[in-house]
């Protein structure tokens, strides 16, 4: 009897995480490199007699299953930054962090007080052989090479490039399988290894921007809450049959 | 209703990134201005995977469970420390640096601070100072009879005594460089605070070892690019919106709850 209730609960509580997850997203719109999300439903069936035709036998409530991410790559903008570093195409940065390797495709770095190449959360940038890149104090300008090699003018050895090492560019073979981390970091789930990218594309002096787009999340954002309050139509709608139902069989009983 | 939140710390960070753009179009005419960037970061996520969503069969996307972020916050506002243009001001007293350095400057306290700004003047007894005032280090003293002052691109400051034919040179002025420029605290003023994510100041001749040149009569100007700026003023204001569309879609969904019985 309280099937329909319960069917429209389990839809509104889907429709309620989905605004969050759109509400991450519109308000992420100026994070570089991050990658919208939406949410994946799906069916659950559950049986409530086992009479009658086939297809009465089951209810489909509706759960959420999982975030899903939009991999696609976002803007690539000119900053002007030397330490501004996009990835074309796959890749991941490798980042020193307390727990272990993080990775990220935000590659809007700094400099520490020590002259390592840091994220903004001041986590070290790894290189090639897994070691943070360190730029000598006194160094001129930073250049950045399509490959991913950083070098800079030596301060003792005039007019001389000296190669500060390579950024560790890797790869997922299930990039789905990432777990989202605060700051833009990923780390890897469990048997996804990261695998070198051989020959990686990165721009200097440009950021990928994030992959929202504001106008599809816009246009979900209506279509969520319109149909959140269909959904609550029905359990209105319901309620009344149920009270109409009570009171008909009530009255018809009494005048018997 | 995680979704107000969000959308509150959506609003936020859109508040603050309209904050860095108005003051970086502000200070679009300040000498030595250097433009700041407003950097997100994504906030934590809150996992809600249930039991058992994991092993069901989804077809050939493995899902990663539900995962929902929480917003977005400020990471950091970046001094983007690219070199403004030089105009030429013609003023002798006019300095400005192409390339890596910055000036150092005595503060009334007695600390050192660092400009890119330089449009310098002469104190009452001859010293070189900032418009405030403050001396710039290593101290140099132009004598009050001089007919003129040249300052070669290495930072030597040579003046022409009347009645000589020789210029003399009074002093050398010196640079000062970081590791990480953009960890100086900005102090206002154009003057910059050593701390220690900028790491220790390095200070070498002006024109040697990586460091600018100086070239006199002519001034840096800020690095605004106005129109990039105002774009990002367009999209930011645009981003608010929508974060505040956000917030109210949240309510009339809270409203609807509320209506039923």
């Amino acid at each position: 009897m309280e099937n329909p209730s319960y069917i429209t609960l389990s839809r509104q509580t889907v429709l309620r995480r989905q605004m969050d997850v759109l509400a991450n997203n519109l308000a992420n719109m100026s994070t570089p490199a991050f990658k919208a999300e939406a949410l994946m439903v799906i069916e659950h069936e559950s049986p409530i007699s086992t009479q009658g035709p086939r297809g009465m036998r089951n209810v489909s409530f509706v759960k959420d299953l999982a975030t899903v991410r939009d991999l696609s790559e976002g803007a690539l903008v000119h900053t002007d930054n030397p330490l501004d570093v996009a990835i074309s195409g796959d890749g991941y940065f490798a980042i020193e962090t307390d727990d272990g390797e993080r990775y990220t495709r935000k590659g809007s770095f700094m400099l520490d007080g020590e002259g390592r190449l840091v994220t903004t959360a001041g986590q070290p940038v790894l290189d090639d052989r897994s070691r943070p890149i360190v730029v000598p104090p006194g160094s001129g300008e930073i250049e950045i090479a399509q490959d991913g090699t950083i070098s800079a003018r030596d301060p003792l050895l005039p007019g001389q490039n000296v190669v500060l090492g390579r950024f560790k560019v890797v790869a997922f073979e299930n990039e789905y399988t990432l777990k989202r981390e605060a700051n833009g970091l990923n780390r890897p789930g469990a048997g996804a290894d990261p695998e070198p990218v051989a020959a990686p594309t990165v721009f200097q002096g440009m950021i990928e921007k994030s992959n929202v787009n504001g106008i599809v999340e816009m246009t979900r954002l209506i279509e969520t809450v319109r149909n959140f309050q269909s959904a609550s139509k029905v359990v209105d709608d319901e309620h009344e049959r149920q009270r109409k139902a009570i009171e008909t069989l009530t009255r018809s009983s009494l005048s018997a | 209703m995680r979704a107000l939140s969000i959308g509150a710390t959506g609003m936020l960070a859109q508040q603050m990134n309209v904050e860095v753009i108005s003051n970086n179009i502000a200070n679009m005419n300040t000498t030595g201005y250097k433009r700041g960037r407003a950097e997100f970061n994504d906030l934590l996520y809150q996992d809600l995977r249930r039991v058992g969503a994991a092993s069901s069969d989804a077809g050939t996307i493995v899902p990663s469970g539900v995962q929902v972020g929480l917003g977005v916050k400020a990471a950091a506002v970046y001094r983007i420390t690219e070199q403004g243009n030089i105009t030429i001001t013609d003023n002798s007293l006019d300095l400005a640096i192409n390339g890596r350095g910055y000036f150092e400057i005595e503060m009334p306290t007695g600390e050192i601070a660092y400009t890119r700004a330089g449009s310098f003047q002469l104190s009452p007894t001859g010293d070189m100072v900032t418009p405030d005032g403050y001396l710039v280090m290593p101290g140099i003293t132009i004598p009050p009879q001089v007919t003129s002052i040249s300052i070669n691109n290495n930072g030597e400051v040579f003046v022409q005594l009347d009645g000589q034919v020789n210029p003399t040179r009074v002093g050398q002025l010196e640079l000062a460089a970081f590791p990480n420029e953009a960890g100086l605290e900005a102090i206002g003023d154009n003057l910059f605070l050593e701390t220690a994510a900028s790491g220790g100041a390095l200070a070498s001749v002006p024109g040697k070892d990586g460091f600018g040149a100086i070239l006199q009569g002519a001034l840096e100007t800020s690095n605004v690019n106005v129109v990039s700026e105002i774009t990002n003023l367009i999209t930011a204001q645009r981003a608010y919106e929508m974060n505040s569309k956000v917030i109210q879609a949240a309510d009339e969904m809270m409203q609807n709850v509320n209506q039923l019985r």
